[in-house]
């Protein structure tokens, strides 16, 4: 599967569309509209509302997420915002801050 | 798990006020009010909680609506439905749990990670 990878040196100011996976290891900010998924790894700092289908978080998000599918946040992942998903998990360890709306 | 260890409220049991402890409390029925306990809470699959709790930890395994204050950390199994605020410097949410509500783990975060009005 085509794979995008945004290099830990790399800052996007702006907007970023697309409709495969796109792995984040740099600084985002703006916007992610993905319809796959997105990664943000240990080295990442986003600060985008991020619209996508699954969102694995294990760096920084300062943001709102809707996820058609699920967003997880891991051990090492930092976020604030609020979530909109069917599916969300927050790993022991994760810090969150923000509104969790799963449509219960 | 309920032979001589911690408090259980039994399936067949609603209490409905407050409910104040310093022990472990396993609820297997149902709890209106408010709840406030020095320990560990575990609300079982069958259990229904419809109370503000104040706890040191909380598993959540069963139905909770109301807001959560844990001090120590509050976890929210693949089976539990949790509507509510919660409250605690530890959250953990298993894949399949459903909860509605804000979190706030109260920890100090990064500088480059500062809260976004909108």
């Amino acid at each position: 599967m085509a794979n995008t990878v945004i290099g830990s040196s790399i800052v996007i100011d702006g907007e970023i569309l697309g409709e495969e996976d796109l792995t984040i290891q740099g600084t985002v900010k703006g916007k992610v509209t993905l319809k796959e998924n997105l990664f943000v790894e240990q080295s990442g700092v986003v600060e985008a509302d991020i619209e996508t289908q699954t969102v694995t978080i294990n760096g920084q998000i300062t943001g709102n997420i809707a996820a058609s599918d699920k967003v997880e946040i891991r051990s090492d992942g930092r976020m604030v915002g609020d979530i909109k998903s069917p599916r969300i998990i927050i790993a022991d360890g994760a810090v969150f801050k923000g509104n969790v709306d799963m449509d219960v | 798990m309920a032979d001589n260890g911690p408090c259980v409220i039994g399936q067949q049991i609603t209490i409905r006020g407050n409910l104040t402890g310093n022990e472990d409390l396993v609820v297997e029925g149902r709890i209106e009010g408010t709840l406030t306990l020095g320990n560990h809470l575990t609300i079982e699959q069958t259990g229904v909680v419809q109370a503000d709790v104040e706890t040191e930890d909380l598993t959540v395994m069963g139905e909770l609506n109301g807001d959560i204050v844990a001090h120590s950390s509050v976890t929210i199994n693949a089976d539990a439905k949790l509507v509510g605020n919660i409250r605690a410097p530890r959250v953990i949410i298993e894949d399949g749990a459903r909860f509605k509500g804000n979190i706030d783990m109260d920890v100090d975060l990064p500088d480059s990670v500062t809260p976004k009005t909108r």
